[in-house]
């Protein structure tokens, strides 16, 4: 059996993801585990690229490897006083760990029981975007007043002149 | 083609990872990262089901992918909301750990 290249670029692209999602988790400083993150979500772009969703694959670079990375390094620099290294929390405990791997073994067992490969096929945008806006507009409609009340809880939470500071900060 | 369980693991161990960061991590920053492993795990599941959906409807395994446009608008609001709240957080409480965050009204 030959090692076809679909194969072996899906292990290349989902051991980079692995690692730099571990790596996101592991890393001391925030600016480093957004980093790593961005880099996460570029592996899995490439990987919706590989699973014939090109559409998804752009959406997924644009909006998280582009948008969130961005919105979150625009958080850290907000708050960058004291959430370096000394808040990170970079150690383990033993019930997490197991609590893990209990996941893990639970997830990938099931999915090692699926033994049908069933055919594969693409979708250009156009069927997407029927299906998306002429089948199921509700869905579009929800997710719309979704974003509308996020909107709204943000510039509530980002007040300036709201509340009391319970702890001086230092200046 | 990948095999379908390959991406299936694959994408439990994304989750299982993305569990370990919320068991272990303190900063309200980790955790959403950890939250937003999470949540691409389960995209990855959705677009794996649609790419191997069976063609015999017409519309096949399109939803898969409608879903999963939905799910990547629904994670970039919550990040949206999650760092309007890490900022509300180091304002009053001047931190973002959240073992320090004991009341839930900022």
């Amino acid at each position: 059996m030959t090692l076809e290249l679909d194969t072996l670029v899906f292990v290349v692209v989902a051991g980079a993801g692995l690692v730099t999602a571990m790596a996101a988790l592991m890393a001391r400083e925030v600016v480093h585990t957004i980093m790593w993150l961005a880099a996460f979500f570029v592996s899995l772009g490439m990987l919706f690229f590989l699973l014939l969703a090109p559409f998804l694959g752009i959406l997924e670079l644009a909006v998280y490897a582009g948008a969130v990375t961005i919105l979150f390094l625009f958080a850290v620099m907000v708050v960058r006083k004291r959430i370096f290294s000394q808040e990170a929390g970079t150690g383990f405990s033993v019930t997490a760990v197991l609590l893990t791997i209990v996941v893990a073994f639970l997830f990938t067992e099931e999915a090692i029981q699926i033994n049908t490969p069933p055919p594969s096929r693409s979708y250009d945008v156009i069927t997407l975007s029927t299906s998306l806006f002429a089948n199921n507009g509700e869905w579009v409609i929800i997710l719309g007043f979704i974003m509308l009340s996020a909107l709204v809880g943000g510039v509530y939470l980002a007040r300036e002149s709201r509340g009391r500071p319970i702890k001086e900060e230092g200046q | 083609m990948i095999p379908l369980e390959d991406l299936l693991i694959y994408s439990g161990l994304l989750f299982a990872v993305g569990v370990f960061g919320v068991l272990t991590r303190r900063n309200f920053i980790l955790l959403l990262v950890s939250i937003e492993i999470i949540m691409n795990a389960a995209i990855l599941n959705f677009i794996a089901f649609a790419a191997y959906s069976p063609s015999t409807t017409s519309l096949g395994g399109v939803t898969g992918q409608g879903i999963a446009v939905i799910l990547i608008g629904l994670a970039a609001t919550e990040v949206a909301v999650g760092l309007a709240i890490v900022v509300a957080l180091n304002r009053i409480i001047g931190s973002v750990n959240v073992s320090k965050a004991m009341e839930l009204k900022l």
